[in-house]
């Protein structure tokens, strides 16, 4: 009852919100009081819990009920779909969303086909079409850093998620203690995660300096922060029956993580691991744009000057690059399976 | 009268989702017995079991082997070392794929090996000759060298007895061991834990659902009722009836009793 109304109270106050915007046109200032604001918008999502309460009593289903199966009227359903509320009420919300992204995004037709604009891209085009070959051997040298760049902070990654991920496997982390451990450093795995491995470049370009070491420190924290995830979800499906076997040889804790569990789940970490290589390399391409070294860094120095057809030679040793890296995991990882 | 090795006095297992497993079970084990436990899945002969070599947290009660009580062992390096005294074989089991058969038999060697020994895999060549002994033991040597997830599921069942037997046990524990073999195959597993209880002197302690292989190799039964001992006698002892008591009414042995 209670995701369901706040389900139900988030969309229709989406939507009254909307409205109100469309009907009272406020001005950007009004917009920016974000006190103000926020007192509207929390007034119009209770406005939607207290809707969506009174037609449930009204015995009238939902988007919420429905979502989280919580019918109340399981024989409206039979009605064709124009005749049941909780369809026009996903429609009209998505509707609402697209229109509101319309406005928001400033999409607009005449500014895609501009003539002026278009001719631009034209040239742009042009330039990356015919690649200046002259900078090809210092991409090449600087693709080649960017590959150990991204090789180095892989395997620095590897062992310190190895040992993570058994720490936040749930099905290792039992009793009380262990659990406090387990759900710190979850959190603090998953906060590191959802920082982009482009801040942390940004963060490191800061601490260390510009270039490729930079790039590298950003790429192993993200990559540990993945793998120690990916890693200990593996560690959680084992099967518990050689766990078992081994413990009731007298084993000790150590000793059955080593030969009941790390076999298991050997493959799998390596086939992660090339794979979390594979992204790591397009990723410190990305990185490079923001002073992690590598290719990433030559490129962005390149199109600040607008020299296209420099930039679609790089952007060709890229690609090839990519390319190969992504056929050759696959291939791997293919023969671990 | 022979030694007493294993005695249980008012075992309860209690699981957290309040499902009462155990209740009060008495039970005295004798040296070089083979005791069989039957009963309907879900009756508590798992979970007795495993109480036994503390795979599972036992709620109350007591467990004497050899003289120490099991269930009131804080220090889990005591744990282990009566676990290394009580081999274990599963239904499904349990070698760990992907490594071969010889060194699935040498884990039986855990208990006695140190941390560093054990991160290496180092393993003298006395034990090696301990497990092709016990690998020999159960007529499976030749496949020393092999992968555990290419055997069938008979030729594995025999690799964990010799993974057992390397930990020179004095008590085995069997959980189901024949539960997911063909008839044919049961029988050659069966007689070969029959060999070992007879030969080697080791104490066997098997759950089972045939009765044709109850009366077969058992010494002596007990049958578990939720989570109650119901029946304990001889194998012969056994009659129709208490067939029927044992597995409710309508029951009929489905074992291929002619094999």
């Amino acid at each position: 009852m209670l995701r369901r109304t706040i389900f139900d109270g988030v969309v229709f106050g989406f939507l009254l919100s909307v409205l109100a915007v469309a009907v009272l046109a406020p001005s950007e200032e009004q917009l920016l009081q974000l006190g103000i604001v926020s007192i509207w918008v929390l007034a119009f999502f209770m406005l939607g819990c207290a809707f969506s309460i009174a037609l449930a009593k009204l015995q009238t289903n939902t988007l919420g009920a429905v979502l989280f199966r919580q019918v109340t009227h399981p024989e409206a359903e039979d009605r064709p779909w124009y005749r049941l509320f909780w369809k026009w009420q996903l429609v009209v919300s998505l509707l609402a969303a697209f229109v509101v992204a319309v406005v928001k995004t400033e999409f607009s037709f005449i500014e895609l086909f501009d003539q002026h604009g278009f001719a631009g891209a034209v040239r742009l085009f042009k330039g990356l079409l015919t690649p200046n070959w002259e900078v090809l051997p210092r991409a090449v040298l600087n693709i080649v850093e960017t590959i150990f760049m991204a090789f180095l902070a892989t395997s620095l990654a590897i062992p310190v998620a190895f040992v993570l991920s058994f720490v936040c496997a749930k099905n290792i982390m039992q009793g009380p203690a262990a659990r406090t451990v387990y759900f710190v450093l979850r959190t603090f795995l998953n906060v590191t995660r959802s920082i982009e491995a482009l801040i942390w470049a940004i963060i490191f370009s800061v601490w260390v300096g510009i270039g490729p070491f930079a790039g590298m420190l950003a790429l192993m924290i993200h990559s540990v922060a993945s793998l120690a995830k990916q890693y200990s979800e593996m560690v959680e499906s084992v099967e518990e029956g050689p766990i078992e076997a081994i413990e009731s040889t007298g084993a000790n804790k150590l000793q059955t993580i080593w030969y009941a569990i790390v076999p298991q789940v050997l493959l799998p970490y390596i086939s992660f691991t090339v794979y979390r290589w594979d992204i790591n390399v397009r990723m410190a391409t990305i990185i490079g744009l923001v002073g992690g070294g590598g290719i990433g860094t030559m490129l962005v120095q390149y199109q600040g000057q607008a020299m296209w057809r420099e930039v679609g030679c790089i952007i060709v040793v890229i690609a090839v690059v990519v390319w190969a890296l992504d056929q050759a995991s696959a291939y791997i990882r293919e023969a671990l399976k | 009268m022979s030694e007493v090795l294993l005695q249980v006095e008012k075992l309860s297992k209690t699981y957290p989702n309040g499902v009462q497993a155990l209740k009060d079970v008495d039970l005295e084990v004798q040296q070089g017995e083979f005791l069989v436990i039957i009963g309907l899945s879900g009756s508590g002969k798992s979970t007795l079991l495993r109480c036994l070599n503390r795979l599972q947290e036992p709620t109350s009660g007591k467990i004497f082997f050899q003289g120490q009580d099991v269930s009131q062992m804080q220090d889990m390096r005591e744990v282990r070392a009566v676990r290394r005294q009580m081999a274990m074989i599963f239904q499904h089991f349990n070698l760990i794929p992907r490594q071969s058969v010889l060194k699935n038999v040498m884990m039986g060697r855990l208990a006695e090996k140190t941390l560093w020994q054990s991160f290496w895999g180092i393993f003298s060549s006395e034990e090696k000759k301990q497990a092709m002994d016990n690998l020999r033991l159960v007529g499976i040597a030749e496949k020393a060298a092999i992968r555990a997830d290419q055997l069938s599921g008979g030729q594995k069942q025999r690799v964990a007895i010799a993974r057992a037997l390397t930990q020179k046990p004095t008590l085995l524990l069997a959980d189901e061991p024949v539960s997911s073999l063909d008839p044919a195959t049961c029988h050659v597993v069966m007689d070969y834990l029959r060999k070992i209880n007879q030969e080697l002197g080791i104490t066997v302690i098997a759950n089972l659902h045939f009765l044709s292989l109850v009366r077969k190799y058992a010494t002596r039964v007990v049958a578990l009722k939720d989570g109650e001992i119901v029946f304990r006698g001889r194998p012969d002892e056994i009659t129709e009836e208490w067939f029927r008591r044992i597995y409710g009414e309508g029951a009929q042995d489905v074992a291929p009793n002619d094999l």
